[in-house]
């Protein structure tokens, strides 16, 4: 049992909690941990950047806005008729799927292995795109800031009555 | 013992049945886009697995870069169209997206 698969653990265990969670604000804060808990594993795989990425964006800027909506929407969560017992029922669908995934699914990702060395070859395809990808990183950033700025509509200011 | 790799495999494959459980059951709209959220990650953990097996790291983290920049974009576009519906029919429940007229 390495660090890497506890992280995995970690990461699927705080989704059940997330899709379970009874209370949205609770709900929200898993899904923050299931971000942290991926860009550990990104970092663990040796990819910084995409980890730095992952981090402030997701497991920042998504959970604020999660968070900011769940406030908004506070008082109706209770007025919502959910079915409880399909979500009380997940940890035994999930183990189902758990076994079904470990003698079905496996062996196709172990013959997956195979077709690894093919794609390996384009090594050079890689820092060839990240060297131009250069270029449109202020592109994302400003895509990024169009992003936040649509929260700008969830506050709208109000005019004036007269 | 399996390997490192399907075994990222299979625990990601966990995480994608996970998100795609909550957006079937679920008739909250903020739940769907928790959902939502939780397959992409599996889907991103699934990208960087690939990358780092073929030595193509730097690629897997070009494409995972963008690919958390369109889904902050669609969060919050999302979310704000869920608080915007909120307002109008005083619900977040999926069903009542039903009854959109011109």
């Amino acid at each position: 049992m390495t660090y890497h698969t506890l992280l995995l653990i970690l990461v699927a265990a705080a989704a059940v909690a997330a899709v379970m969670a009874r209370n949205l604000l609770l709900s929200a804060i898993m899904l923050a941990l299931v971000s942290v808990g991926a860009s550990l594993v990104l970092f663990d795989f040796q990819a910084p950047w995409a980890a730095v990425f992952e981090l402030s964006v997701c497991a920042g800027l998504i959970t604020v806005l999660f968070v900011s909506a769940v406030s908004l929407i506070r008082h109706e969560e209770s007025k919502v008729a959910e079915n409880r017992a399909r979500f009380y029922a997940m940890p035994l669908v999930m183990g189902i799927v758990a076994i079904a995934a470990w003698f079905y699914a496996v062996p196709y990702f172990e013959s997956l292995e195979d077709w690894a060395r093919l794609g390996g070859r384009a090594n050079t395809l890689g820092t060839v795109i990240w060297d131009i990808r250069r270029f449109d990183l202020l592109g994302q950033v400003s895509i990024l800031a169009a992003g936040v700025f649509v929260v700008n509509s969830m506050f709208p200011r109000r005019k004036k009555q007269k | 013992m399996i390997n490192s790799f399907s075994m990222d495999w299979y625990f990601i494959t966990l995480i994608f049945f996970a998100g795609m459980y909550c957006m079937l059951v679920s008739r909250n709209l903020l739940r769907q886009f928790i959902g939502l959220e939780i397959m992409s990650k599996s889907c991103l953990l699934g990208v960087i697995s690939v990358g780092a097996k073929t030595g193509n790291l730097a690629l897997a983290q070009a494409l995972i870069i963008t690919m958390i920049v369109i889904e902050v974009v669609v969060v919050a576009a999302g979310l704000s169209l869920l608080v915007k519906n909120y307002r109008i029919t005083n619900s977040v429940d999926i069903w009542s997206l039903n009854n959109l007229r011109g």
